[in-house]
């Protein structure tokens, strides 16, 4: 077997200029992966897996702490959780397991980069491992287990698209990071960068009495960290934290309890004290608010600490600077395997979904979002009119093979593009996948060889054959085509319109579909955003949308014609939806004729020429005596699903694309 | 893998004689000078010829040292990051023999899969001997090298993963099809994109360290020139190249002398904070803006052969480096048309 790694210089921890959150909760992390991980979410370019490399480097060289496991977004299942040994199966007959990614990251540290862009089944696979501290393998005539204890990181982009509230809720912690604005600290962040793309070593060994003096404070912590004790008082400030901030399960108290114990012990101390609970509840609380956009911590204080808020942070900042070294205590123990809670342990014979190939695990209403509906507290976010629940846009099993897979409807990528994630004994499309098929061929090769003749060293029978099943990340493309002119805003439809949008995003962003949106206003139409994945960007788009103008529904229709081109130009087997939120009025033609006749022959030809396109027409003309009804013609026109004003509950919308899909 | 690199059976078109597009010229050139630049995106509308100063490039690259009869062409000199193989024939003590080459361009098609651009399980090894090896990919060929794509902003989705995954460390991690492996992967990123197809990933764009933009030369004494030496080339490759050796061989010689020269350039503490002050000025995301602005302004100083960074070549290098990371609000252009309302 081959496990080769390449070297390459790491920049050290200690050389990281400023972006004290993100390093002191993977600090915490080490300290006590009881934890259970850190979520680093920043824009590109803030060192996020600098930070993480250069941790686990550290702790490898310093505390002798095993390497840091990397999970690559291409790897397959069966690197992860482990399989049958091909080698050893066909060269002596036995059935042996080689162990995955999870076995290595087994007393250290598993980072997942983009890990939101990470194939859902894996990080799966991954965070039940790390909830449980085992891994269970049954599959290839194989069972097994084995223990799989680590503390999960990862990082992500939120740019790229969001995760799960589900498997965000299972990092114990998350920071957001920003660009440093302060000059002086980018100067020296640019001149240490620079230094060590020049000549790694000088920085390097630059540094090397900081890390030295931070690690050995990470060990005596992790020392110290099994005998701190919380007040009973504050363990009731942590509840009261976590429901004063509308967090509902256990995962935050307990994330919070942890983390300060943590804190309490890289500041030296076996008691937890207000300061510390202050220092990490906003990293426990960022990603568990129930909000879109990321929350704006820190939580809202009981009154009785409120007067120490300043003196705590200063002084706490100051500690993290100056790096005093904690009382001595001696505990060869530690925590450094991370314990796992172990209420947390689920049921494992759920958890060995071989082929879930067309079942949906996500099927369920998501209670996260249902929960949104009777939060006041969201008002504020989504003040463009109350979203609610989505039930989940799922289609029968897709019998049709096509490329673009998301969550939406799980059906696979057809053609040999997209990623690799498993392998089945299905024979559809013969794109053979050699690995599976060797491991299904491999316990049979000793009693084959006896009885078939072959120049080859594998005997390879029709029923070992395995196809790779390859998913595509992105989902059904949603193309919103907007009416932004001022017919719509003079009757506040546009409110109703927007809650209607931002409904259906937020399925989107769940399915991992993309979304683009195209608004038509004054005198032409533009693409407001375009194909994205980041539905952050298009409900902040749609929700800021400007009113006023003219009507150039021709314009508007034209651009979605263009779009759709490139889209299927870039994946010609994709089924894009288009939703277009307009009364229908036209007033502002391309040519001289009537706009409003303009708009519907170009809708005719539009319909024409997009045949792998779904229309929804929904009409945003204000409900009263006296109608047009002209989006009806457009949508009959288009060949659309149409929406009467009065059915303009945002809930509809999503129910005919869930009719669609 | 001959296939992935240009390996013309007659000359390609010199770089010395493509007209104007100066930009992009020294875009290309200050890579070469500084590949830690990480690489350049050409914007521009179809028939701007983007692709031909790429392939032309070649023509102009150094020579490196590389390992002899290694994949990933390991750098004897850099211990710190050679191939496992060359690793741990090192740690044996066997010195490693090197030869002299040029740097390569190769090119990452747009139907690439991704089993072919990450490596993948040798199949022939598998069935002969029952055994797992691993069949280095199109990053293994693009070390230390350049790595082009032709309309980058089609690339399928997980491709890109890959490349993001790949430049973050400079190291390809495959764990994949019973294959456990890692190798160098260090490259630059040259790619050439039609913005009207489509914006790139805001994170890929990001991992290009310099962006042009290139129009269509609108000059008319420069149309014909363009149109003459083309149909020149086409007429006798041979002779029109040896018509402009004299100028490449020159530029090379620039370009070298800008590489050697490179480690004595010289920027000033006011040029450092300029430099951070442009980048926080612009509102780009992160840090990576500032740390290139600074190599790609040293680069041009350089090209032209001076010791010392000064306002000027820090001014073209932001040109360079900012405009394509600029936070783009989305609907940029909606507010263009009405009240500025989003911060
Ligand atoms: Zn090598």
């Amino acid at each position: 077997m081959q496990t080769r790694g390449t070297r390459t210089d790491i920049y050290p921890f200690a050389a990281i200029a400023g972006q004290s959150q993100m390093k002191l909760a993977l600090i915490l992390n080490a300290i006590l992966p009881a934890i259970g991980g850190v979520l680093i979410r920043g824009h590109k370019g803030t060192a996020k897996s600098t930070a993480v490399r250069g941790l686990a480097q550290l702790l490898k060289s310093q505390n002798g702490d095993a390497s840091l496991t990397e999970l690559p977004l291409c790897a397959t299942e069966d690197m992860v959780v482990g399989a049958i040994d091909m080698e050893a199966a066909i060269k002596e007959g036995k059935k042996k397991f080689q162990p995955g990614l999870l076995k290595r990251a087994n007393g250290g540290m598993l980072y997942v980069d983009e890990v939101n862009l990470l194939d859902d089944h894996l990080v799966e696979c991954i965070l039940d491992a790390a909830e449980t501290g085992w891994n269970r393998v049954e599959r290839e005539g194989l069972r097994t287990s084995h223990a799989a204890r680590f503390s999960l990181v990862g990082s992500m982009n939120p740019e790229e698209g969001e995760l799960r509230p589900q498997l965000l809720d299972r990092f114990g912690l998350s920071v957001q990071v920003e660009g440093e604005t302060d000059t002086a600290l980018r100067v020296e962040l640019m001149r240490r960068r620079e230094q060590f793309d020049n000549n790694p070593g000088e920085i390097i060994s630059g540094f090397i009495t900081e890390s030295r003096s931070m690690s050995e404070r990470i060990e005596q912590a992790r020392g110290l960290a099994p005998k701190v004790t919380v007040p009973s008082h504050l363990l009731k400030f942590v509840a009261e934290i976590a429901e004063v901030n509308n967090v509902a399960g256990h995962r935050a108290d307990l994330a919070i309890e942890r983390a300060a114990r943590a804190h309490a012990a890289w500041c030296g101390r076996d008691v937890v004290v207000v300061a510390d609970i202050q220092a990490v509840a906003p990293m426990a609380l960022l990603h568990r608010t129930r909000e879109q956009a990321p929350p704006q911590i820190p939580p809202s204080l009981p009154p009785e600490d409120s007067e120490d808020n300043a003196k705590d942070n200063s002084q706490q900042e100051k500690e993290e600077q100056s790096a005093p070294n904690p009382p001595q205590e001696e505990n060869s123990e530690a925590s450094k395997s991370g314990p796992v809670d172990s209420s947390d342990t689920p049921d494992a014979s759920d958890e060995q979904t071989t082929d879930n190939d067309s079942i949906n695990p996500d099927e369920k209403p998501d209670n996260t979002t249902a929960e949104k509906e009777d939060s006041p507290k969201e008002e504020h976010v989504f003040k463009v009119g109350a979203p609610f629940s989505v039930k989940p846009l799922v289609s029968d099993t897709d019998r049709h093979r096509r490329t673009g897979s998301g969550r939406r409807s799980r059906s696979r990528s057809a053609n040999k593009q997209g990623r690799y994630i498993k392998s089945t004994s299905r024979r559809q499309n013969g794109d053979l996948a050699l690995d599976a098929t060797l491991r299904a061929a491999a316990p049979f090769q000793k009693s084959r060889r006896e009885t078939m003749a072959s120049t080859m060293a594998v005997h390879i029978r029709e029923s070992d054959i395995r196809e790779k099943i390859r998913q595509r990340r992105m989902g059904n493309i949603l193309v919103f085509v907007v009416d932004g002119s001022g017919s719509m805003g003079a009757h506040k439809r546009m409110v109703e319109t927007k809650a209607a949008v931002l409904s259906v995003l937020m399925d989107a962003y769940q399915k991992r579909d993309q979304v683009a949106v195209i608004v038509f206003r004054g005198r032409n139409a533009v693409i407001a955003l375009p194909p994205t994945s980041s539905v952050e960007l298009a409900s902040r788009m749609l929700t800021d949308m400007p009113i006023g103008g003219r009507t150039p529904l021709s314009a508007g229709l034209g651009r979605m014609s263009d779009m759709l081109t490139q889209i299927h130009r870039k994946n010609p087997l994709s089924r894009p939806i288009a939703i277009l939120l307009t009364d229908g009025k036209s007033n502002a033609a391309l040519g001289e004729g009537p706009a409003h006749l303009e708009a519907i022959a170009l809708a005719g030809k539009v319909a024409q020429h997009h045949r792998n396109v779904r229309f929804i027409v929904v009409d945003t003309e204000s409900p009263g005596a006296i109608r047009l009804r002209l989006a009806q013609k457009l949508a009959s026109a288009l060949n659309a699903s149409y929406f009467e004003p009065e059915n303009l509950r945002a809930k509809e919308i999503v129910n005919v694309i869930k009719e669609i899909v | 893998m001959h296939h992935q690199t240009f390996i013309a059976d007659r000359p390609g078109f010199p770089f010395s004689a493509i007209v104007g597009q100066d930009k992009l010229k020294m875009g290309l050139f200050l890579n070469v000078i500084n590949p830690t630049i990480s690489g350049l995106l050409i914007r521009g509308e179809k028939g701007t010829a983007k692709s031909t100063a790429v392939r032309a490039l070649a023509d102009i690259l150094p020579s490196i040292e590389v390992v002899k009869g290694c994949p990933f062409q390991c750098d004897p000199n850099a211990q710190a990051s050679l191939c496992f193989q060359c690793q741990s024939r090192a740690t044996m003590g066997e010195k490693l023999e090197s030869v002299k080459r040029k740097v390569k361009v190769v090119e990452l098609p747009l139907s690439a899969t991704e089993d072919r651009v990450v490596g993948t399980l040798n199949m022939e090894h598998a069935l002969k001997h029952g055994e797992k090896k691993f069949e280095p990919g199109i990053l293994a060929a693009a070390h230390r090298g350049i790595l082009y794509i032709d309309e980058v902003n089609l690339l399928d989705d997980h491709v890109v993963d890959v490349l993001l995954d790949c430049a973050a460390m400079g190291v390809n991690t495959v764990e994949r099809e019973g294959i456990s492996f890692s190798h160098p992967a260090k490259f630059t990123l040259v790619g050439t994109m039609n913005p009207e197809e489509g914006e790139l990933r805001p994170q890929l764009q990001d991992r290009f360290g310099l962006c042009v933009q290139v129009e269509g030369i609108t000059d008319p004494h420069q149309r014909v020139a363009i149109v003459k030496r083309r149909a020149a080339f086409e007429a006798d490759p041979f002779g029109f190249t040896k018509q402009f050796e004299a100028e490449s061989v020159q530029l090379s010689q620039q370009i070298d002398a800008a590489i050697h020269n490179y480690g004595d350039v010289v920027a000033d503490d006011d040029i450092l904070f300029d430099i951070a002050r442009l980048a926080i000025e612009a509102g780009v995301d992160g840090h990576r803006s500032d740390i290139v602005m600074l190599k790609t302004a040293k680069a041009v100083a350089a090209f032209h052969n001076r010791k010392q960074v000064s306002m000027d070549e820090v001014a073209e290098a932001a040109s360079l480096v900012l405009p394509h990371r600029m936070r783009r609000l989305p609907f940029d252009d909606v507010l263009n048309m009405g009240s500025k309302k989003v911060g």
